[in-house]
């Protein structure tokens, strides 16, 4: 009995755990969603630290970005087709590959890669920011730390895998022509039609809202994961393992989210 | 210590730099943000503070890279930048620990452009360090 009590305990503040990080997740959103939608946020200082971000998290990475990108697509589709040549349907090889890498890989190895390198750092940086009173300091200079800090990182996390995982889906368009077709303009025509064929508009949307939600899980859950970290040092890493495991279901979450919703 | 009233720059151990951006960056946070001046103009007043207190050539340090004077000197070019009624310095010797510090901030408040008045708040057994 006593130990049906105590588990019931402990599951019981697991839950009510969850629900705290959760609803704290929600409510820090809805406050960076006010403060971008109140024209005083947008100064010069803002957009400057905006700009700074977009370029660390999408600028700075692009060529090795890029080149992952073309390895893993050169072999995404060369499989794809020497597996639809072996059972004779080539003619769905296209679409096949345009589906897969496009509308699904590729997203979601982006927002693993920026979640990798740039949401664990952001994890970090505002976990040790809390431990060391840096945001009371900005509180006593009455620099908002969420104009300053957590603002341009949320934008630059979206605005970086919408970008990152655009131009690895057009690198990806470009692998699948050149390896279907070869440098002939011969299959330009059937081609652009499959594309146009996939890409509707709610296929389109349903890509940009998803890309954009992985963009807001790599960057506001490390920062939320961050500001929750008591104030010791040692807390730091547990404060890390924590937010990336939180990025990580949160990303298969909304890739599984988005399967569902495409194709069951 | 007790919370002190909105009009008090503090300058004080538990109050950091931002450890990513440079002494002047740190400064100049404050124009940026609470005067809406654009970065050159935010970079320039900072500047201008640090150089009054004689410590102009720190401007391109980080937090990690300075000396804990150099780095005293930037929490009080942070707290005079922010122009408050009241600027008190909060137990130096936390901070001040690799210089002889009552002469140190005397020699900081001697500089011609400074202005006000400082108010030091130390532990009592360091009284012998401030002859009346």
């Amino acid at each position: 009995m006593n130990f049906f009590a105590a588990t019931l305990e402990s599951l019981g503040a697991k839950l009510v755990g969850w629900f705290d990080v959760g609803y704290g997740m929600f409510a820090f959103l809805a406050r960076a969603l006010m403060l971008l939608l109140d024209p005083a946020t947008w100064n010069r200082a803002t957009f400057d630290v905006v700009i700074k971000q977009v370029y660390f998290t999408a600028v700075q990475i692009l060529h090795v970005f890029l080149g992952y990108a073309l390895v893993i697509s050169w072999l995404i589709i060369t499989i794809i087709l020497s597996t639809a040549r072996e059972f004779g349907l080539t003619e769905f090889a296209t679409e096949m590959a345009i589906r897969v890498l496009v509308l699904e890989l590729l997203p979601f190895l982006t927002a693993l890669f920026i979640a990798l390198r740039s949401g664990s750092a952001i994890n970090t940086e505002v976990a040790l920011m809390r431990v060391n009173n840096e945001l009371d300091a900005l509180d006593h200079c009455k620099v908002p730390p969420m104009q300053f800090e957590f603002l341009p990182r949320l934008i630059g996390g979206v605005v970086s895998v919408v970008t990152l995982a655009t131009l690895a889906g057009l690198v990806a368009l470009l692998l699948a022509y050149l390896s279907i077709y070869g440098m002939s303009m011969a299959g330009f025509e059937a081609f652009t039609r499959t594309v146009a064929k996939i890409f509707d508009f709610r296929i389109v949307a349903g890509l940009a809202m998803k890309c954009a939600l992985f963009g807001l899980a790599v960057t506001l859950i490390p920062v939320t994961a961050g500001l929750e970290t008591p104030k010791k040092l040692f807390m730091v890493p547990v404060s890390v393992l924590r937010g990336m495991m939180r990025v990580f279901f949160a990303i298969v979450a909304i890739e599984v989210m988005s399967l569902a919703l495409k194709y069951i | 210590m007790a919370a002190l009233p909105d009009d008090v720059a503090r300058v004080a151990l538990d109050l950091p730099l931002r450890a990513n951006l440079s002494a002047l960056d740190n400064v100049a946070l404050i124009p940026l943000y609470q005067r809406h001046l654009d970065a050159a103009e935010a970079v320039r007043q900072a500047l201008a503070v640090l150089d009054a207190l004689g410590h102009a050539d720190i401007a391109p340090l980080r937090d990690p890279d300075m000396t804990p004077a150099q780095r005293f000197v930037t929490q009080l070019a942070r707290a005079l930048m922010l122009k408050r009624p009241r600027l008190v310095i909060d137990r130096p010797g936390a901070m001040l620990y690799d210089v002889p510090y009552p002469e140190f901030i005397k020699r900081l408040a001697a500089q011609p452009a400074m202005t006000g008045t400082w108010e030091i708040f130390d532990f009592g057994w360091n009284q012998a360090l401030y002859p009346q």
